[in-house]
């Protein structure tokens, strides 16, 4: 009893001191703008695993060669938005970044960083290589139309990834609710990514759908579930099921077919289009050293440093002007898409509406997949 | 039934298939258990079988087997992340394991030896954390070392560790304490034996495999570790999480191999340990008579 | 000298019960506040005592709930029965290998679920040979599958927490005596006699000390889950970690963990009581 008094007083005391104050809500912080500044000390960098090649004559090295005294930390912590917010958001409430400099997220996470104050704006003045290289197709996304605050790392395409031998004939989101490839079939558990294109098979655009198109896409989503025809919501380990053709047909992404050692699987567009999306770099508040994260922005938008990248990413590649670098880069239209090939695509959207809306969306979408 | 088989089984003991009936029955715990022990190994033997296949063009696990290779083994050592992960995760589980399995077995030894004010309480105590989804108590920690200005790395990793160990360490070492012969210790004390010296000579020793139990599940567990971990790392990358995030972009087979590696280096060691201890064994036989 | 004796408990427990006061019991003060706040993400969860979190993790979540309990059930069950027998080979048949047989088959654990699970994934894919002979043998229908189906997830649940179960039984085991068993088949002749008024009884702390481990962790698992389930498999856990990290609704999440970890301790209390506390507290007058 002595010991669970000792911990009600120690909780008690730390709760008089501790509690009381709002939780989430976003910071109060105003938007600063990242200062430039001399490129030199300590920077330290997140991003995802395998965005970049940390071997002998890397990048990183190249930069660092670049900027004498300066030495970048580059961390691969980050493994999924949600998990990377999830761990940083307490830190980011607090005006601090953990000592990250920058890091990487997913489109719809930068936005909802910068609802919520968390991300600093950037001058193009600063990083002239992105204003100059970055291509047209990624300048005005809906979620960031002027840039102010993401700039694209890497790029890809949500579409279909299908076994040609054992389902020749899927080309649109629709064929996979057909009977046939029931069990054999899965999707991401990306909201963002799968609804939208369902609603592209509707001939809805998404870019101007309703909540309740949201919320009559994800009844059909149900519809699937019940009826056994999705065999299960994946992230991108559908890569396994694919390879040993538990599957035939997913809601993937292009940059994956790499990494599928079946020869019979391909990625191919859905006839409605596909889903363009990109990880971006931002600048947090409370971030150390901006001026050598502006820096390292240009200096991966330069495209020498951005082909090295790009050869050994295989994702699409934000920048203008690789292929002249690298000519075999042009050849692959996953890498390098020709704009016919992505004419159709749409940039991945938000659902409509206000905080209370998104959450219902995304409420209705998750019961789905936790169910 | 029992009694019937084995009548039945004596009653036609020379034909062929009621000899091999007997043998079977003989032999049944021992052909279950080899079975059990194969199940038990059968995905090391999966993840050691694809250390040596070819992999993808850019040396990453790619689920099918399209060729032999032995170069990942040659250049076991190539990858740096997944070196320099694998080592943290085997410091800080070495780390975890010693100071939790102390603790764990001093509070298992207070909870069954000793009869106070507050047991129940701590009893309560010891089940809560392992009823705790991981990512409660992730997220819980984590907001309790921001709160405090803790700088997240290998030492808050460290205390969350410890943290969920203990009531795994404390339920295993009581396993062992519950029913343990005291006459012995008694005997020793009577000897003029101080109760430091009793605890070394007689306790320890008589505890020994359920603390080794519970340190090896100690090291598991912390090894093991992702969704807590995940939440109080900082930029500290262990072997679990770097696994998740090269997971999203193709898995170094080099992976596969240190695992292989880990395991044969574990048996290996055991193999010696048993070299070596088996004399020491052999003059510490005495072995006490618990009493029913 | 007694007033001594008597602090010597608290003496032992002081660092354990001080590590998980600090980094136990404060944080989860914090999280049952959370659990009665009210707002949202976006606006800020103020402080509140807003009970009806509690209604609305429960409403709504039913079948999770009573599919982690199956699940974990099962999966305890199926780990007891592999565990025991193991467990009894290598405590008492193996001889000096017993240190070896034990390590090796704990050291599979060594190396992360992620790669486990996905050795798994290859074993069981749809068309391997192990998923041919269960067709053959009629345990799975002919065009059926093991992958994606509640099955699947029992079957992670029961590989991924045996450690758990063949360390404390094992620990229990190696310390019967055999010569009380030969003097248990004097006494009742039966092996199996033996077996239940000898070996059993002695063995039954950690019996129900596995029991506790695999189960409880058991039933707040996600993991396998969400690396082995398909659809209509989730666990309370998988509601848990999309309540907190997907739909950010932090105060609902910690209601529905608190909801869940009162649900486990009413379990396992029933079964303390069933299986006798002493088994589990060491309490001399409850042994006996």
């Amino acid at each position: 009893m002595l010991v669970a008094l000792f911990a009600l007083v120690a909780a008690v005391a730390l709760a008089a001191c501790g509690g009381g104050d709002t939780v989430g809500g976003g910071s109060d912080n105003e938007v600063e703008t990242a200062q430039p500044g001399p490129v030199e000390g300590e920077f330290n960098i997140s991003n995802w695993v395998g965005y970049i090649d940390k071997g002998e004559g890397s990048t990183i090295e190249e930069f660092e060669a670049k900027y004498p005294g300066t030495t970048v930390n580059y961390s691969e912590d980050i493994n999924d938005n949600s998990d990377f917010f999830g761990k940083i958001q307490p830190l980011l409430d607090q005006g601090e970044s953990g000592g990250r400099s920058m890091f990487v997220v997913t489109d719809w996470m930068a936005k909802q960083m910068n609802d919520l104050g968390y991300l600093q704006q950037i001058d193009y003045a600063d990083v002239p290589n992105v204003d100059a290289n970055l291509k047209e197709s990624l300048r005005s996304p809906a979620f960031d139309p002027d840039r102010s605050f993401s700039i694209p790392w890497q790029s890809g395409m949500t579409g279909l990834l299908v076994n040609k031998r054992l389902a020749p004939d899927v080309t649109n989101i629709n064929d996979l609710f057909d009977p046939q490839y029931k069990g054999k079939v899965t999707v991401l558990t990306e909201m963002r990514d799968v609804i939208p294109l369902m609603m592209k098979a509707d001939g809805i655009d998404p870019e101007d759908a309703t909540k309740e198109d949201w919320l009559e896409q994800i009844d059909q989503l149900q519809e699937a579930v019940d009826s056994g025809q999705l065999r299960r919501f994946t992230g991108n380990d559908y890569i396994q099921d694919l390879t040993n053709e538990n599957v035939v047909a997913v809601i993937g992404w292009s940059g994956d077919i790499a990494l599928v050692e079946n020869d019979d699987v391909e990625f191919v567009m859905p006839e409605d289009g596909c889903i363009l999306w990109s990880d971006n770099m931002v600048i947090p508040v409370g971030a150390p050293n901006t001026a050598a994260a502006l820096a390292w922005a240009d200096f991966v938008y330069d495209p020498k440093v951005q082909a090295d990248i790009s050869d050994y990413v295989r994702y699409v590649s934000p920048v203008e002007g690789i292929e002249e670098v690298n000519p075999s880069l042009a050849e692959d239209e996953l890498v390098n898409p020709p704009e016919d090939f992505t004419a159709d695509c749409s940039t991945q959207p938000n659902p409509p509406g206000s905080a209370e809306d998104v959450q219902e969306v995304t409420e209705s979408f998750q019961a789905v997949v936790t169910q | 039934m029992e009694a019937a088989t084995a009548t039945t089984a004596r009653h036609v003991s020379d034909s062929m298939p009621a000899r091999a009936w007997a043998w079977l029955r003989r032999n049944a715990l021992m052909i279950f258990a080899g079975l059990a022990v194969v199940y038990m190994l059968v995905p090391i033997l999966v993840i050691g079988l694809f250390s040596f296949e070819k992999g993808n063009d850019q040396g990453e696990l790619d689920f099918a087997w399209d060729g032999f290779s032995i170069e990942y083994w040659t250049d076991a050592f190539g990858q740096t992340a997944v070196n320099d992960s694998m080592i943290t995760s085997l410091e800080l589980a070495a780390l975890t394991m010693v100071v939790a399995t102390v603790i764990g077995t001093l509070m298992a030894m207070a909870l069954v030896r000793y009869q106070f004010f507050g047991r129940r309480a701590t009893n309560l105590l010891i089940i809560l954390p392992m009823a705790t989804p991981e990512i409660v108590i992730g997220a819980a920690l984590l907001s309790l070392f921001i709160s405090y200005n803790f700088e997240l790395g290998f030492t808050s990793l460290f205390i969350a560790h410890v943290m969920f160990c203990i009531s795994f360490v404390v339920v295993v070492v009581r396993s062992r304490l519950i029913g343990f012969d005291r006459s012995i210790e008694e005997a020793a004390a009577d000897l003029g034996a101080k109760p430091l010296t009793t605890f070394r000579l007689i306790t320890l020793p008589l505890l020994a495999p359920g603390i080794m139990a519970a340190a090896l599940l100690a090291f598991a567990l912390s090894l093991d570790d992702f969704v807590i971990s995940n939440f109080n790392s900082g930029t500290t990358v262990t072997f679990p999480l770097y696994i998740f995030g090269a997971s999203l972009r193709g898995i170094p087979v080099q992976v596969n191999v240190l695992a292989t590696m880990l395991f044969a280096v574990t048996v290996l060691a055991i193999v010696l340990v048993l070299w070596q201890q088996r004399k020491a064994e052999q003059m510490a036989a005495v072995r006490p008579d618990p009493e029913v | 000298m007694t007033a001594r004796r008597r602090l010597v408990p608290y003496g032992l427990l002081a660092p354990g019960a001080i590590w998980l006061a600090l980094f136990f019991v404060i944080p989860m003060y914090f999280m049952g506040e959370l659990a009665l706040r009210s707002g949202t993400f976006t606006e800020g969860f103020q402080p509140a005592f807003e009970v009806s979190n509690f209604s609305d993790a429960l409403s709504g979540n039913t079948d999770q709930f009573v599919r982690s309990f199956v699940y974990a059930g099962t999966a305890t069950l199926i780990a007891l029965l592999i565990a025991y027998p193991l467990s009894y080979a290598i405590a008492l048949r193996a001889g000096r290998f017993k240190l070896l047989l034990l390590f090796a088959v704990v050291a599979p654990f060594f190396t992360t679920y992620l790669i486990r699970t996905i050795a798994w994934k290859t074993i069981l894919s749809d068309d391997s040979p192990a998923v041919s002979v269960l067709q053959f043998l009629h345990l799975v229908p002919e065009d059926g599958r093991v992958l994606a189906t509640g099955a699947a997830v029992i079957a992670g649940l029961t590989y991924n927490f045996l450690p758990f179960m063949i360390l404390p039984i094992y620990a229990s085991l190696d310390r019967i005596d055999t010569s009380l068993i030969e003097a248990g088949k004097d006494l009742y002749a039966s092996s199996t006699q033996t077996f239940l008024r000898v070996t059993l009884p002695i063995t039954a702390p950690g019996i129900v000390a596995g029991v506790l481990l695999t189960f409880i962790p058991a039933v707040g698992d996600y993991v396998n889950a969400e690396i082995l389930g398909g659809t209509g498999t989730a666990m309370i856990g998988n509601v848990i970690q999309s309540l907190y990290l997907e739909q950010r609704n932090y105060p609902e999440a910690a209601a529905l963990s608190f909801i869940m970890m009162l649900a486990i301790l009413a379990v396992v209390l029933v079964y303390l009581r069933v299986a006798g506390s002493g088994a589990f507290m060491g309490d001399d007058e409850e042994r006996s």
